[in-house]
């Protein structure tokens, strides 16, 4: 495996600096698990499939009914057909051809179990997703990137250890999602290096306006002025120390060479392309980018913003089209760019959602929820057609990579409706076990915050679901 | 609630905790792990073993078996069938045999997790290295700070003469703990010590230079009083403190549906009228119109914890903001950590409710029903049977009533950490930890009490004592093990402070509020838009402001590498650098001289030095150019000088 760009003594430079991030913040500190599993992944993308992917519309194809006016809804299972993919018993919705030339390569969960939170909120569910904790806290519950970042820091130091690609935090329900976009009690030390826009550099450029020799004047003219300045009578140094070291970092991380991985305009045009079905697209080539320059976590989403993207409740079949073509191309490519890097043995990818869809039930079958949407009994507008509840009982889970199985399927869900799991469930502590365990992190693993432990999963209840392990 | 323990709040040790036996302990264990081999600590290894594993059933006032580990001896001394371990022999030691689960019958814990080889082997060391013990430590009960106000003498200062009380305390503690005495600090870093911590803003060059050409010696005093004068800039700096203390804030979860009610008017009225803290406190518990939203806390759509319901939001929120109690473990379970019970956390909430609550343990339903009752019943009694209403007026008065100590040694601990950097008591929402100095904890809290309630005069207090005018200490020092205070802490400025500051040295201000709070009672002046005043944005929450989900009492004040990412190319400085760089040179005649002497006048009060002037005029050229005056203003707003308080 190669990965360009930084040395170890750059790796201790900077390790130190975040410890002394840690100290002035009544920092928290790991409470010893058992053992830490042996790492079979350096870094970990999760492709986030925000507002509710249906599994029957895309991972997991039932018996398919194509749309006629008068069609009973109770009638439909998936508004498209199966597809054959590269592996004889694995069959994905059409749409997503380019994946099922790759499921070779993949470990496929048919049976993620969401939480019964109730009434369906996709913030409240997406938080719990992301932290494994449902929300409310007494306590800020850091997100899985965050947990990551402490444990195990930077893989390149010069590269932040968590980054957030495609959610834009300024949408509807943006402040639910600000509320796990974050490091909670582990620090802002650890918190998303947010990018939004994967094709806009501004994040890692100097200001809009500023060419990159007054950039780099501008820090030389800092460090001669603080170097001058005549603070050193007061206090001790060990702030102002580093205050000055962190300006480093910063300056560092803007102008090292790993920054260019955020460029994608240096991407070969021809590849360019090929990833750019949209902002989605794009985040994953800028995430394959930074695999390649020693990224830790890397989040990857089709962004959530309500009644958008996966967050269907009318219109579902269609939108479901744009979506598969938004993912298809770009994550298969992804895949296949890693392995041809020999990077993906050890880069654990996971495409997720918060929850699944169907067309009537919303909830679990034996469990259910107010109804979101209004669904008619029989369809006589195309609109009608499609997944528009929010279903929590059954849901797909997409791995690559990273010690995880190749061209294996997990778990078994009903053919008929309720398209239910109907073994071997995987809920979010199980799922979030196996992706520790994959990082070299227990899931016992704990931190201590108001003299309580804060275990990585839930009360540390999640077990890492061997099976999935090559 | 369809499952079990489904929604246990947060990594609690929720008992009885589902078993998690690691695969492979099930099959039948033979031999005693080896003990480890290093030597073994009793704070940091041992006493999470047994406060997990063993007190449940032989502590905190339970003998399950005759057997109790309150202290080092009861721990010696066995249960009904004699001692179970003998000091160097823990191979043979019933104790680690019945942990280690070899004795066929008999296994312990009997219930839930087991140990595993371990801490086995750690308590093994334990034994052998001859039971290592911290002294006065007892697993029978946590110790709990005095509730009563208590007032000590002051003491007779005499060597060097002070008269403020608190320098009265610290004289003879500085004495006993061999800290030599230091000249306090000069008029120019105390008065934008004053200023930044009275007002939240940098003083103005003028304002400076009035104070230090101001011949009277007792212009300390007399600055300190002038400050605390300026209600408005008092209140809008005080506001970040309570909005990250009450979880207030004006966008954030819960407000999209009316889950959330903003207190933000009626908590600028209160501070700018010095609301006396026992009425300030009394009016969140019981709320007059504006101040609903503390108890209301944020209410969920969906089905949340039980321990995390309005009330019991409430229940947690007053303990921990006004009396520094942690009452989130005891909302799920009797705590571990200190002596609160699950009924005591029930009870409490059920003061706010429209009816007694049911109990929950961990989730699931006990069957009891709470009783509203203050945490202390000394203090007084609820009607339990009143309407909500007289509940909370009640449990106002409870609270604020003068026998309770308790809500004055917290606030006065508070104010004492934001002038000082650390507590008198750490961390600020533990106050049954140990004070430094008691007696100065104690009278603090007792002078607070009889000025009526004064805040302000407990800030008095503290501004113009000889403690906050020493020398600053450096940060690292604070969480030493033997904290010995000689100073006040170097600090950051907050969030908020940095960005005021800057926009005086500029004088350019930010356009909307976030609120049509009117700051000004003058309608042709309204007044600057401080940062207080808006909403969350990235620079914002880079540097420190809080996300106000959950109660906030003190943020960090070390810089961040992603903080420190925003301050060099986020948007939002840059925006106000171009701004203020425009302003300033729009500004008359502005020669790079002029620029560079206002910038370093107005953001570090003081003259540049000569090397400083030739490196401006280096960057600035002959005629100054936005572009220059940018990066000036950049990298003095970077400089540890301006970002420090020392």
């Amino acid at each position: 495996m190669k990965r360009i760009g930084w040395s170890r003594r750059d790796f201790l430079k900077s390790a130190s600096a975040a410890t002394l991030g840690a100290l002035g913040a009544g920092f928290p500190r790991a409470i010893a698990a058992p053992s830490n599993p042996k790492a079979t992944a350096d870094t970990l993308i999760v492709l986030w499939m925000g507002g509710g992917m249906a599994h029957t519309e895309t991972f997991d194809p039932k018996r398919h009914t194509p749309f006629e006016s008068g069609l009973e809804a109770n009638a439909v299972l998936s508004t498209f057909p199966a597809i054959d993919t590269v592996v004889d018993n694995i069959k994905l919705s059409e749409g997503l051809e380019k994946i099922a030339k790759v499921i070779d390569r993949a470990t496929l969960v048919r049976t993620y179990q969401a939480g019964d939170l109730g009434f369906i909120l996709h913030s409240r569910h997406q938080y719990q997703w992301h932290t494994g904790y449902a929300p409310p806290q007494t306590v800020a519950a850091p997100h899985i990137g965050a947990v990551i970042a402490r444990t195990l820091g930077p893989l390149n130091p010069d590269v932040p250890a968590f980054i957030d690609i495609g959610q834009r935090l300024d949408v509807g329900e943006g402040e639910e999602l600000k509320a796990f976009h974050q490091a909670g009690f582990l620090g802002s030390e650890y918190g998303p290096f947010l990018v939004p826009y994967p094709d806009d550099v501004r994040s890692v450029r100097p200001p809009e306006g500023m060419t990159p020799s007054r950039f780099e004047n501008r820090h030389k003219f800092y460090k001669r002025l603080a170097e001058a300045s005549p603070i050193g009578e007061f206090g001790g140094d060990f702030q102002k120390e580093s205050l000055v070291r962190s300006m480093d970092n910063a300056h560092r991380l803007l102008s090292s060479p790993a920054s260019k991985a955020f460029d994608l305009a240096l991407e070969p045009k021809e590849k360019f392309d090929v990833y750019n079905t949209g902002r989605f697209g794009l985040g994953c080539l800028l995430a394959r980018r930074l695999v390649e320059v020693g990224a830790r976590f890397i989040e990857v989403t089709s962004e959530y913003e309500p009644f958008k993207m996966w967050d269907t409740h009318e219109n579902g079949h269609t939108r479901l089209v744009d979506m598969k073509q938004l993912i298809d191309a770009p994550i298969a490519q992804l895949v296949l760019d890693l392995e041809e890097r020999g990077l993906l043995d050890r880069t654990l990818i996971v495409l997720a959602s918060e929850f699944s869809r169907d067309m009537l039930v919303e909830g679990k079958p034996d469990n259910p929820v107010k109804n979101q949407v209004e669904v008619p009994a029989i369809m006589t507008e195309l609109k009608h057609y499609g997944m528009h509840r929010h279903f929590t009982d059954a849901g797909s889970v997409l791995m690559f990579g990273g010690g995880v199985k190749k061209g294996f399927l997990y778990g078994e869900t009903a053919e008929e409706r309720p398209c239910k799991i109907l073994d071997k469930p995987v809920t979010i502590e199980d799922l979030h076990a196996t992706m520790y365990t994959a990082m070299g992190i227990s899931p016992a693993l704990a931190y201590e915050v108001e003299k309580r432990p804060f275990y990585v999963t839930r009360d540390a209840l999640g077990k890492p679901v061997r099976d999935l392990f090559a | 609630m369809a499952r079990l323990f489904l929604f246990i709040v947060f990594g609690l040790l929720s008992y009885p905790i589902s078993a998690r036996a690691e695969e492979g302990q099930a099959s039948a264990i033979t031999e005693v792990p080896a003990a480890a081999t290093h030597t073994v600590s009793f704070d940091k290894e041992i006493k999470p073993i047994l406060n997990r594993s063993c007190v449940q059933c032989h502590g905190r006032g339970k003998a399950r078996g005759g057997f109790k580990i309150d202290s080092r001896e009861t721990l010696l001394a066995g249960g009904e069938n004699g001692p179970v371990l003998e000091i160097g022999k823990s191979q043979s030691s019933r104790l680690i045999r019945l942990v280690a689960g070899v004795e066929k019958d008999e296994v312990m814990p009997p219930d839930g997790e087991r140990l595993t080889p371990e801490k086995v082997g750690l308590l093994r060391a334990w034994i052998d290295q001859g039971l290592e013990w911290e002294e006065g430590f007892s697993f029978g009960r946590f110790k709990e700070a005095p509730l009563s106000p208590h007032r000590p003498e002051i003491p007779v200062a005499e060597a060097r003469g002070s008269t403020n009380p608190i320098d009265r305390f610290l004289e003879p503690y500085f004495e006993s703990h061999d800290v030599q005495p230091r000249e306090p600090v000069s008029d120019r870093v105390f008065a934008r010590r004053v200023y930044l911590d009275v007002t939240g803003l940098l003083p103005t060059p003028e304002e400076l230079e009035a104070f230090l050409r101001d011949p009277d010696p007792n212009k300390r005093d007399k600055l300190v009083d002038s400050l605390l004068e300026r209600n408005q800039a008092y209140a809008e700096h005080w506001m970040s403190f309570w909005n990250d203390a009450l979880r207030n804030d004006f966008a954030g979860t819960g407000y999209i549906d009316g889950g959330r009610k903003q207190i933000s008017a009626w908590l600028y009225q209160a501070l700018k009228s010095n609301l006396p803290y026992d009425e300030f406190v009394a009016q969140l518990i019981h709320p007059v119109t504006g101040s609903e939203g503390f108890i209301k806390g944020i209410v969920w759509r969906g089905v949340v914890n039980s321990s995390q319901t309005p009330e019991m939001q409430a229940a947690q929120n007053v303990s921990q903001v006004f009396l520094g109690i942690n009452l989130k473990c005891a909302s799920c379970h009797d705590s571990f950590i200190s002596n609160w019970k699950l009924e005591d956390a029930y009870n409490l909430a059920s003061a706010f409710a429209p009816k007694p609550l049911g109990i929950f343990r961990c989730d699931t339903a006990t069957g009891a029903t709470a009783t509203a009752k203050f945490l202390y019943s000394e203090l007084g009694s609820i009607p339990a049977d009143a309407g909500r209403e007289i509940r909370l007026a009640r449990l106002a008065e409870i609270l604020t009533s003068e026998k309770n100590g308790r809500l004055t040694r917290t606030i006065v601990n508070r104010l004492w950490t934001r002038f000082h950097g650390r507590g008198l008591v750490e961390p600020v929402d533990e106050m049954d930890n140990d004070p430094w100095h008691p007696d100065l904890l104690d009278w603090l809290a007792v002078d607070l009490a009889e000025s009526g309630y004064d805040l302000k005069h407990a800030i008095r207090l503290m501004l113009t004592s000889r403690a906050y005018q020493l020398p600053s200490v450096s940060l690292d020092l604070l969480h030493q093990q033997d904290y010995v205070f000689e100073g006040p802490a170097v600090r950051r400025l907050s969030s908020e402070q940095f960005r005021d500051a800057l926009a005086a040295v500029v004088d350019v201000w930010p356009a909307t509020p976030a609120t049509d709070i009117q700051v000004s009672e003058d309608p042709s002046a309204p007044g600057r838009v401080r940062a207080w005043h808006l909403k969350a944005d990235p620079l914002a929450v880079a540097m420190g402001r809080p996300n106000r989900e959950q109660v906030v009492t003190h943020r960090a004040s070390l810089a961040t590498t992603l903080e420190i990412l925003e301050l060099t190319n986020g948007q939002t400085l840059s925006e106000i650098l171009k701004q203020g760089a425009a302003e300033l040179l729009a500004s008359g005649s502005a020669t790079p001289e002029e620029i560079t002497r206002h910038v370093f006048r107005s953001a570090l009060g003081r003259e540049p030095t000569p090397e400083e002037w030739a490196l401006a005029s280096e960057l600035l050229g002959e005629q100054a150019k936005e572009e220059g005056v940018q990066d000036l203003l950049w990298a003095v707003a970077m400089l540890p000088e301006f970002q420090l308080i020392y």
